[in-house]
């Protein structure tokens, strides 16, 4: 079961327009942002399917650029996002495709991204309602849900060189 | 303790005499080892902000950033002052609140997804209006919030509640399942005859594609938010006169799944079919969004 919580069904509370293209986006450039400890320098990300489509009217965009800069869900902030990353020092690219090959779901992305030497690439489905699960971590499929804890520390061992 | 079904969840609420929203505060408090007062408040907040969403909404009767919506919560005030409206005040309210918190939503302001953002108007919508129009004690109200949230908990685990994976029956559908299901228990009503008005309210939205205009979170969006407190309290009337769902909730949950396999992919949120692909449609969003700035890979 990937709602697990009373909570996952009411909430997040959020800065809208949507839990799935706005909401569960941040949490996914989240665990990006928490993965490094940081925000990265450069962050190139792909959009597939229904995020490609829709991005511009949900604020797909600045949800995902927000949640690398480290922002939560209800952030404020997540609407000027853009500027924020520009003050940061964080060069930001899009690409949109059509459907993903890594995972049969319309609602993911993919982030490479780096920071001095470090580089890594991770892959996001927002399962709607605002919950959302990484599913790749450097080509390595994986099963992290969002909406649980996560052992950043083990990730990062296991994921990251040293 | 957990449940997976509304069968599941109707069984345990007869084994331990509890109704739906007590069942799921138990087992939310069972699951994480929180206590049931901590677990209570942070409902109540959600509960608050809520409200903190509504009254931002009524007040404002200015267009949303996109230009195609904002305003109508506040004309819905102005048309209750008059006093010549035809449904009741009930429904009014249930109008003017949904309009507030769907409008708050597309001005990227502050809500609580419930399930979703894009379906954010129905349950405040309903149950602000019970608040303003019965003498419920507010702590009821939070109660209905875990009524709600045990039907969307079901619904989410077993079909969705994404527009983009099973289209508008998905976000509004299940939405105004749980809103009806939660005035039936705020009202008195058994957990089989939630059930039954969730059942019902969902029956009467399967099939209902996702096709935002423009791909934003306003048209047809926002009214479908407003419809859908009408069709919460029509079924919470039908099942606390007694009335019964033919075919069981489960059972309508997983038609909403397989209606929502075989949609095609234009009518769940890709903004490529439906009402987006109107003329004039089309046209909102050449206009909004111009020529495209980003090349497609």
């Amino acid at each position: 079961m990937v709602f697990n919580s009373c909570f996952d069904i009411i909430g997040p509370i959020m800065v809208g327009p949507s839990s799935s293209h706005t909401a569960g986006v941040v949490s996914i450039g989240k665990f990006g942002h928490d993965l490094f400890g940081t925000a990265p320098s450069v962050a190139n990300i792909s959009f597939y399917d229904s995020f490609s489509e829709t991005y511009q009217g949900h604020g797909t965009d600045k949800a995902i650029v927000g949640g690398l800069l480290g922002f939560n869900p209800d952030h404020a902030g997540i609407k000027h996002a853009f500027e924020l990353a520009k003050q940061q020092k964080m060069h930001f690219t899009f690409q949109l495709n059509e459907e993903c090959p890594y995972y049969d779901h319309p609602n993911t992305l993919i982030v490479q991204m780096k920071r001095g030497e470090t580089e890594m690439k991770f892959g996001g489905v927002s399962l709607g309602g605002g919950v959302s699960k990484i599913f790749l971590i450097n080509d390595n499929p994986v099963d992290i849900l969002l909406n649980s804890h996560i052992d950043y520390d083990r990730i990062r061992k296991k994921y990251l060189p040293a | 303790m957990d449940f997976q079904s509304i069968k599941d969840l109707l069984q345990h609420c007869q084994d331990k005499n509890v109704n739906i929203g007590e069942l799921m505060l138990e087992t939310e408090a069972a699951k994480t080892g929180r206590d049931r007062e901590d677990i209570f408040e942070m409902m109540k907040e959600r509960l608050l902000k809520m409200k903190e969403a509504i009254d931002a909404g009524i007040s404002d009767p200015s267009p949303t950033p996109s230009g195609i919506s904002g305003g109508d919560a506040y004309k819905m005030q102005k048309y209750k002052e008059k006093g010549s409206y035809l449904t009741g005040s009930l429904m009014i309210d249930a109008m003017k609140y949904a309009f507030a918190t769907s409008e708050t939503n597309a001005r990227m302001g502050v809500i609580v997804a419930t399930p979703t953002a894009g379906s954010a108007g129905v349950l405040p919508g309903c149950i602000f209006t019970l608040k303003e129009n019965t003498d419920i004690p507010f702590d009821r109200l939070v109660m209905g919030l875990f009524t709600a949230s045990a039907i969307g908990y079901v619904i989410a685990n077993r079909s969705f509640i994404s527009g983009a994976a099973g289209g508008c029956q998905a976000e509004i559908g299940s939405a105004t399942a749980m809103a009806s299901a939660a005035i039936v228990e705020m009202r008195g009503g058994t957990p089989e005859q939630a059930a039954h008005a969730g059942a019902m309210a969902l029956k009467s939205l399967l099939g209902l594609v996702c096709d935002p205009v423009a791909g934003l979170v306003e048209v047809p969006c926002i009214k479908r938010n407003v419809i859908g407190t009408s069709i919460a309290f029509t079924s919470a009337d039908m099942a606390l006169a007694g009335l019964e769902s033919r075919i069981s909730f489960d059972e309508v949950i997983g038609a909403m799944y397989d209606i929502g396999k075989s949609m095609p992919r234009t009518l769940k949120e890709t903004a490529l079919g439906g009402l987006a692909a109107t003329p004039t449609g089309e046209e909102i969003k050449e206009r909004i969004m111009g020529k495209p700035c980003l090349k497609r890979a």
